[in-house]
């Protein structure tokens, strides 16, 4: 059975509100949808309020796009609203039981530019870690086809760790998950990168939306109505018998296909955040986030 | 490469008489088995050093004594410091300079000079490469491990533009000499090196040390390196051809870098401001300097901040050290950055095993200058060696924005190296390993007699200022000597020494000729950079203004001690125990002492200021002591060190060395202290007056004086309790009047005998005494007047009502009878909530710079 490719309209809003006067905002956006063979699409608008004094597209290292923008007037609020369509295609179908054994993936990994990017260590994903590679080990059994112990731990991650908002920041280390079990879409993409970064494997990070209604037949459909994120794994060259970078869901336990829109991809977090940006003055500040990802057409 | 120097000693040889013990015998040197800079291997002079020999003499203890002595002093009047990190106290250390020059040959360092260009002209290709289209890895000239593994590769600099042309302006290396005589380059530093200003501060101080050596030894001159490089910052700047005097900028990490003596020191030597991350902003893509009168265009940024910190918003989102937006200017076109960020990746020993096939790849040439040999465990081919020969290594993290320590393998026991090796495995890329290098010595002048100690030489490049690309190579260099043989010191963190290097010839350049052998003296530019009021970053005012502020408040700190010790001392005089009682119980509301001794009865006067005088003068713990005060002084000076006079900073360190000097003498002796201390305050009071320009730091340094003044005025009439009348009038004003200088003017128009009213009117009121209340409040007026407008951004104008509350206090003043009791309590009462208002306000109005945070 072929799935149909399905079209989106994104909004993505972002209030900030702070305690004192802000003299100055930068910001670098993610916020465009990133084109790659399964997906096409563009920016509708990307407002800001107040509006901004600079605003400068370009495209970044990793080929994704990126906004500078700079507030200059004195201000106590900024919204920032992205509206998006896109067209989302389903990925071909995966036979994982094809796909070679890990190990040759592995060997390999180091010789390309683009594999050995994300096979090293990363400011959110540091060096190799020995409880992450025995966690991984579990299901990176010897001479297992890598995309079949890939979907393993994810559905692994999916079933053993509980999604819970509360249990962790922005900044809680992959270590710190993996001993709870518990965090939220960031946490479990940065927790499959490290086990597979820990094996050899290449992965990264793959900044993203969710349709906002789960798909028929799901219940529990986690990481709509804010940003999401998940993983690709290099399962190796298509030429090789791999099946190239596999999108692994963690979260929800699913394959990344026609439910996910991805805006950026990078080594982690840190190099495709939606929206980084930095204040002189403010004080305090309050933050507010919405997303929406209707089908339409 | 030829040995020249063994070339030369056959020659030397050939000419001199032979004698039996060899002139090291004679000299009292004993050089190892290792090569020597001074002697050769049979122990006879290097030919190199026989002007230097003949020109200074023998190594006489006594007479290297003197000059050892007169360098200690130069080093000190010129506040040569490095910080050390790992000091808790954060104090700086004098600068550990030998009185022993290093000598080259200049033939010698043609040579060198010519293998460093080439390794600069290689690094500035490699990282345009890397930066860029990254051919050396599509060719597999390099493998992607060695960028992708590398955090010092900064993925949002690949493709920033270089603005000005040059990612390279200035660059640094270590070399090291081993036992055949051949120089060897022992690491780069391609980001921000350090060390250049120190460099050329030995040299200024040997140059007058000793001068006819200097003059004889035909040694080449540093400044035209730095003139050149001066030229090369300006040549850079985007926008050059448009006229405009650019304005290049040295960004700092602050006082707190153990190299900010340093970057204050190129900054005034160069003439160029000193700014911290905060001070710029990036507005339209381009960055400006906040100064007091608004913001100024900055063209080119001299960074001493490391790569990952200058830019929190696309890089290290934690730095409070860099500028939001920099990049993004970068980028637009608008600045030039020396050294471009990014550029640490070449930094990184993983690189070196590279070097011969990138110098053959991009220049097509071999290496002039080897490395020491090097293994990365990132390559399948070294890491086999690396491992089996871990125990002869020394093992450093591969790339250097890892950071961490390398570790000599022959000092590792069995357990940890078994347990570095598991962790090398782990992770091949992250770790690199190095011969140990056998070290040439140098003489160091230790313990009466010159030592033969390792040594690595730091030596500099920048960039021509001329079109084309070229470089210049400093003639010298910072020559560091390690206490221990084995390790070689290249921090400036670790406890080493360092040499002046000179570039000696036997017949003098004809360049150079026409102009004067002597190095030229530091140009002082404080003055001329307080007068640009244009260039007054917000925070340099802030730090002047709190020079003036603590600089007063020691000033009457110290003239309570004096008061206070003088009764302690002489007892017998009239009046002395009674007189004791306000001065207690000011100090107490000064919080100078706890408040118990406040209320002493006279009886108990005398002994209770003998521990008041303790605590209050000597506890380096009293965070209202002296020495507390002088500590903030010399902390507020420091963070302006580049805007103050070389004798203004002079002064403080001499304070601050007076006031820690202070050990609990008998109270005779404290009173000879206390005279000292007073004669330099006043002296760095003098130099206010006398020696600053009248630019706008100059008026906040004022106007801090005047506020800290006033508010003294007002303490004095509260503290002794003489506003609240709570004891008799007489102590308390014989006590206030000395404390305000006013004795003599008193008798001069009032008589003898003490009365309230008049001394009340010459504390507050008399605008012929300048240290009366009402002339504070004028000076303050004044100068706020002439301050430049501060940048409004709300439409509070806090400038303005600075002026509105000095304006209340002068008509109270005006208005009030000093007879009245009630009156001046009222008066004082008021002064207190007004008088700290007037300088917050100043505060908010000039030095609001608010420091960026990530959201």
């Amino acid at each position: 059975m072929t799935v149909a490719p399905v079209r989106y309209r994104c909004s993505h809003v972002t209030a900030y509100s702070y305690g004192e006067p802000v003299t100055e905002s930068h910001l670098i956006a993610h916020l465009s949808p990133r084109p790659h063979p399964r997906q096409t699409g563009r920016m509708v608008r990307l407002s800001l309020d107040p509006a901004p004094a600079v605003a400068v597209d370009r495209i970044d290292w990793f080929g994704n796009p990126v906004t500078y923008a700079a507030l200059q007037e004195p201000h106590r609020t900024l919204t920032v609203t992205a509206e998006l369509e896109v067209e989302v295609s389903a990925p071909p179908p995966l036979d994982p039981l094809a796909t070679p054994p890990w190990e040759t993936v592995r060997d390999a990994a180091r010789e390309g530019a683009e594999t050995a990017e994300h096979v090293f260590a990363s400011p959110r994903v540091p060096a190799p870690d020995p409880d992450l590679a025995a966690f991984a080990g579990d299901s990176f059994t010897p001479g297992r086809p890598v995309a079949d112990a890939a979907l393993d731990l994810m559905h692994r991650i999916h079933r053993d760790f509980t999604f819970d908002p509360a249990a962790t920041t922005v900044s809680t280390p992959v270590r710190d998950v993996l001993g709870q079990r518990r965090g939220v879409c960031q946490d479990f993409a940065h927790l499959l990168i490290g086990a597979a970064r820990s094996l050899g494997l290449p992965a990264r990070y793959v900044s993203g939306y969710l349709r906002t209604l789960p798909p028929e037949g799901v219940a529990d459909w986690r990481g709509a109505a804010a940003s999401h994120a998940w993983v690709q794994l290099w399962t190796g060259d298509p030429a090789a018998g791999g099946c190239g970078w596999l999108d692994l869901d963690p979260t929800n336990g699913v394959i990344a296909g026609v439910d996910h829109v991805t805006l950026a991809w990078g080594r982690d977090y840190d190099d495709v955040c939606p929206l980084r940006g930095v204040i002189v003055g403010g004080g305090s500040h309050t933050l507010s986030v919405a997303v929406r990802v209707e089908p339409f057409g | 490469m030829p040995d020249r120097a063994a070339q030369f000693q056959g020659q030397f040889q050939a000419q001199s008489q032979p004698s039996l013990f060899g002139d090291a015998h004679a000299l009292g040197y004993e050089a190892g088995p290792v090569y020597d800079e001074m002697v050769t291997g049979t122990g006879r002079l290097r030919p190199h050093w026989q002007t230097f020999r003949e020109t200074h003499g023998p190594f006489d203890p006594d007479a290297m004594a003197t000059r050892w002595d007169v360098a200690r002093r130069l080093l000190f009047q010129h506040g040569v410091t490095y910080t050390a990190y790992a000091d808790p106290a954060g104090v700086d250390r004098p600068w550990p300079l030998d009185p022993i020059p290093f000598l080259l040959p200049h033939e010698e360092w043609r040579a060198i000079e010519a293998g460093l260009i080439q390794r600069a002209r290689l690094l500035e290709l490699t990282l345009a490469d890397l930066y860029g289209p990254q051919r050396l890895i599509a060719d597999g000239i390099v493998p992607p491990a060695l960028i992708q593994a590398d955090p010092g590769f900064l993925r949002p600099c690949h493709g920033l533009p270089v603005p000005g042309g040059r990612r390279l302006v200035f660059l640094g290396f270590d070399l090291v000499r081993g036992p055949d005589g051949v120089w060897r380059v022992l690491a780069s530093r391609t980001q921000a090196p350090g060390g250049a200003g120190y460099a050329l501060e030995n040299r200024v101080v040997l140059a007058r040390m000793l001068p006819d050596a200097f003059r004889n030894c035909n040694a080449e001159r540093l400044a035209p390196f730095f003139e050149a490089f001066h030229r090369t910052l300006s040549a850079i700047a985007p926008g050059a051809e448009d006229g405009r005097e650019p304005r290049v900028v040295i960004l700092t990490p602050g006082p707190y870098n153990e190299a900010y003596f340093e970057h204050a020191f190129l900054a005034r030597y160069l003439g160029l401001t000193l700014v911290e991350g905060a001070d710029l902003a990036v507005r339209d893509r381009t960055v400006f300097l906040k100064t007091l009168s608004g913001l100024e265009r900055v063209d080119v940024i001299l960074r001493r901040v490391d790569d990952a910190w200058c830019d929190p918003l696309e890089l290290r989102p934690d730095s409070a050290l860099g500028v939001p937006g920099l990049l993004e200017a970068i980028r637009a076109g608008t600045v030039a950055v020396a050294n471009a960020p990014g550029t640490g990746l070449t930094d990184s020993p993983a690189l070196v095993p590279f070097m011969p096939a990138l110098a053959q790849r991009l220049l097509g040439e071999d290496l002039a200058l080897p490395d020491v040999p090097t293994l990365w465990a990132g390559r399948a081919e070294d890491r086999g060696a690396l491992l089996e020969r871990l125990g002869q290594l020394v093992i450093r993290p591969a790339f250097s924005a890892l950071g961490g320590k390398q570790r000599f393998g022959p000092d590792l026991p069995l357990s940890e190296r078994q347990a570095l090796a598991t962790r090398i495995q782990a992770q091949p890329e992250a770790w690199a390993a190095q011969d140990v290098p056998r070290l040439s010595t140098a003489p160091v002048w230790r313990d009466g007699r010159p030592e033969p100690k390792p040594l690595v030489l730091r030596v500099f490049l920048a960039a021509s200022p001329e079109p084309g690309g070229g470089w210049i190579v400093m003639p010298g260099g910072l020559a560091r000597v390690s206490a221990d043989a084995r390790y070689p010191a290249v921090s400036l963190q670790d406890e080493a020494g360092a040499k002046d290097t000179w570039v000696v010839r036997q017949t003098p350049d004809r360049r150079a000729v026409q102009t004067q052998s002597a190095e030229p003296a530091v140009r002082d530019t404080a003055t001329a950079a307080n007068g640009r009021a244009g260039d007054l970053p917000s925070r340099a005012a802030d730090h002047l203004y709190w020079v003036g502020r603590y600089a007063e408040r020691a000033e009457q700190g110290l003239r309570i001690l004096r008061a206070a010790n003088a009764r302690v001392v002489d007892d017998s005089r009239p009046g002395a125990a009674e007189e004791l009682v306000p001065l207690l119980r000011l100090m107490g509301w000064l919080g100078m002492v706890p408040t118990q001794f406040a209320t002493l009865p006279a009886d108990h006067a005398p002994r209770g200021m003998r521990q008041a005088l303790e605590i209050a003068a000597f506890d380096p713990a009293n965070p209202c002591g002296l020495r507390s005060g002088i500590e903030r002084l010399r902390r507020a000076a420091g963070g302006v060190r580049d805007r103050l006079t070389g004798d203004a900073w002079r002064v403080v360190s001499l304070l601050e060395r007076q006031a820690t000097a202070l050990v609990r003498p008998d109270p005779a002796t404290m009173a000879v202290r206390f005279d000292e201390l007073a004669t330099t305050l006043a002296a760095l009071s003098g130099l206010e007056h006398d020696a600053m320009g009248r630019g706008h730091g100059w008026r906040f340094l004022v106007l801090g004086r005047r506020i800290e003044r006033a508010l003294g005025i007002a303490a004095l009439l509260r503290g002794t309790g003489l506003a609240q009348g709570a004891g008799p009038d007489r102590p308390a004003l014989e006590v206030v009047l000395e404390l305000i200088v006013a004795r003599m003017a008193y008798r001069d128009r009032h008589g003898s005998s003490v009365r309230r009213g008049p001394a009340l009117a010459l504390l507050l009121t008399d605008l012929d005494h300048p240290r009366s209340l009402a002339f504070q409040l004028d000076v303050i007026a004044t100068k706020l007047g002439n301050l430049p407008k501060p940048p409004v951004t709300t439409a509070e104008s806090p400038a303005a009502d600075a002026a509105a509350l000095v304006r209340e206090a002068r008509g109270l003043l005006d208005a009030l009878n000093p007879a009245d009791p009630a009156a001046v309590t009222a008066l004082v009462e008021r002064l207190d909530t007004l008088l700290p208002e007037v300088s917050n306000r100043v505060g908010q109005a000039w030095f609001s710079h608010a420091y960026a945070q990530a959201t």
